[in-house]
């Protein structure tokens, strides 16, 4: 095992940088690029997000507007960059709310058996053969008006979805790592279920779910902007990159810069996540599943 | 194992799987805690108007008689009625479901050819220049939304280079020339989304065969190599590239959602939307359930595809 955690040292020093795969010092970089960006779009824009009358409405690209102006003159870059930090906070949010469900019943499905796994995996089925943007869609109906665009219910819908993708990948981890040596031990010595699960089982899974969190982590952007493309997702004029695009599309024509321009930016996001993505499974010895 | 209770015991699991699905799209749907009627209509709505939604969706019954009503009537082919149009669920979805499927087949078909030739060209040239660029665009394209590839192509050839239209409008009148011209964008967005996932498991799987003894000995008997490749070596590559494909065919269903919207396409996945925004309860459970049946199907078939492509799968599952 050519693992990571077999170097002796764990501190994160030069010599270990330049020995990660290329892909994920770019897909590191862009990211961090981003986060830098957020941090700074969350607390200092050029104009304010939602400012009319920034400039002259649809006058395109120029220096003072790297991404022109929407029709009522709002600035398209200080939208986009107060976006950035909602954009990556409810990607993240969503994501852990995913991986912290899917865990916890992924491995105890797996260690336990029996009727409660047997339980578990059909309900997962059945959740996973609803198209999940169906699935995200019918959910944020049923919250009903009051909560329609609020934050949370976007954070809950991405975990619900990604919740049943996880439990199958945390359960076929649990299920071989519950026929190693130290499991048996563990249950000699007479310890509960849950303390085996989270204090024998989670760490030896850690790797898988790692990548597993990377790789639904590339993918939650792309499914908040497709719901808030769709117009279901976080309530304007909050600027979340996907609602952008969708209420600049009318302005293709005019001024393309204004949709193209928070596309490049959302592409980029995930062009990072999925490279930091490749490298990282190929540091821990995984290898990703393809297909969301 | 025989192959026949095999088959017997997918098709079984299949149809549970099916039956828990409508249980969730009714908990989700009507059996959340609160009022389902306020929840659509919005906490402003009038009391009688409040009053007709409930009789029209017989809230006035418990909710297990109202699932066991609909489940009854679903399964004999009585979808129920709209609340928005009035008009029989049946004869909205038909003709939608008729157009989506004719987009999807387009977009099969040039998915088919997107996915094989990029894998192909790869696995040949495994290690050179034509293999990294084909796997650079291919991440690239992996990282594209669905909403934005739609969005650029619009752009790109809708109005930078106006040879295809813009908003994908059919009708019953259309001759099939501009159904056809009408379909391209729509489909070919559909079809890229699809392929960027088959082609590197393909040419993954394809590297692997072309590594494998019996293609070394096909090699060794003197066949040509195109021979090898496409009578040896690819058969047995596509097996992989199956399970990929009807997880494709799950993103096919929800992606014609998107692709639908950006090109004004009369198809499944607006009318979903439509559904979604009128809250119109009966014509989601409807859509959702039959997108769901299948996405079962689909790999069901795969399934037992695979089954009969690859004897070694006979016995060992």
């Amino acid at each position: 095992m050519t693992s990571v955690t077999s170097t002796p040292s764990r501190r994160f020093n030069a010599a270990r940088w330049r020995a990660t795969p290329g892909p994920f010092k770019v897909g590191a970089i862009i990211l961090a690029a981003h986060a830098l960006f957020a941090i700074v779009g969350a607390v200092w824009t050029p104009y304010g997000y939602a400012e009319m009358g920034a400039g002259l409405p649809l006058s395109g690209l120029s220096w003072g507007h790297p991404m022109g102006l929407d029709q009522i003159g709002r600035d398209v870059f200080s939208r986009f960059m107060h976006g950035a930090h909602i954009v990556l906070l409810l990607s993240f949010a969503g994501t852990i709310l995913g991986m912290v469900a899917g865990t916890t019943l992924g491995l105890l499905s797996g260690y336990v058996g029996g009727w409660f796994d047997a339980v578990t995996q059909r309900v997962v089925e059945a959740m996973i053969s609803i198209p999940f943007l169906a699935l995200a869609l019918v959910m944020i109906i049923a919250a009903g008006p009051a909560l329609a665009g609020a934050p949370v219910l976007i954070v809950f819908v991405v975990g619900l979805v990604y919740a049943p993708r996880i439990t199958r990948i945390a359960r076929a981890a649990a299920m071989e790592i519950a026929t190693r040596e130290y499991v048996a031990v563990a249950e000699l010595r007479g310890e509960g279920t849950w303390s085996i699960v989270f204090r024998e089982i989670l760490p030896n899974a850690a790797n898988v779910l790692l990548v597993e969190f990377s790789l639904r982590l590339s993918y939650a952007p792309i499914l908040i902007g497709a719901l808030g493309f769709l117009g279901f997702g976080i309530r304007p004029p909050t600027p979340e990159w996907g609602l952008m695009i969708s209420e600049n599309r009318n302005l293709l024509i005019a001024s393309p810069v204004t949709v193209f321009g928070p596309g490049l930016g959302l592409a980029s996001l995930v062009i990072g996540f999925n490279l930091f993505t490749d490298g990282l499974s190929r540091m821990l010895g995984q290898r990703p599943v393809a297909g969301a | 194992m025989s192959i026949f209770r095999l088959l017997a015991s997918r098709i079984l699991f299949s149809a549970l799987t099916l039956l828990l699905v409508s249980i969730l799209i009714f908990l989700i749907l009507e059996a959340l805690p609160g009022d389902v009627a306020t929840r659509i209509l919005g906490r402003e709505a009038t009391a009688k108007a409040l009053e007709v939604l409930r009789s029209q969706l017989h809230l006035d019954q418990p909710a297990l008689v109202r699932y066991f009503q609909w489940l009854g009537d679903f399964l004999r082919g009585d979808l129920g009625t709209s609340i928005a149009t009035g008009r029989p669920i049946a004869d909205v979805l038909g003709p939608r479901i008729v157009n989506t499927l004719l987009l999807s087949l387009f977009a099969f078909a040039l998915y088919i050819v997107l996915a094989l030739v990029p894998a192909i060209i790869q696995a040949v040239n495994r290690g050179k220049t034509i293999d990294n660029v084909i796997s650079v665009i291919t991440l690239l394209l992996l990282s594209l939304p669905d909403f934005l590839l739609a969005t650029m192509l619009l752009f790109l050839f809708a109005v930078a280079v106006p040879i295809l239209p813009a908003l994908a409008t059919i009708s019953e009148n259309s001759t099939w020339q501009e159904m056809l011209r009408a379909m391209v964008l729509p489909a070919v967005t559909l079809a890229i989304m699809m392929a960027v996932y088959a082609i590197r498991v393909l040419r993954d799987s394809l590297i692997e065969v072309l590594r494998s003894d019996y293609v070394r000995l096909a090699e060794l008997k003197g066949l040509r190599p195109r021979a090898v490749l496409f009578r040896h070596a690819l058969p047995n590559a596509i097996v992989p590239a199956l399970n990929v494909t009807a997880l494709n065919l799950g993103f096919l269903i929800g992606g014609v959602v998107i692709v639908e919207r950006v090109f004004s396409y009369p198809g499944f996945g607006t009318l979903l939307i439509d559904a979604l925004q009128l809250r119109d309860i009966p014509l989601i459970k409807a859509t959702v359930m039959i997108s769901a049946a299948v996405y079962v199907a689909a790999n069901l078939v795969a399934d037992v595809l695979a089954v009969l492509l690859q004897p070694r799968l006979r016995t060992s599952r």
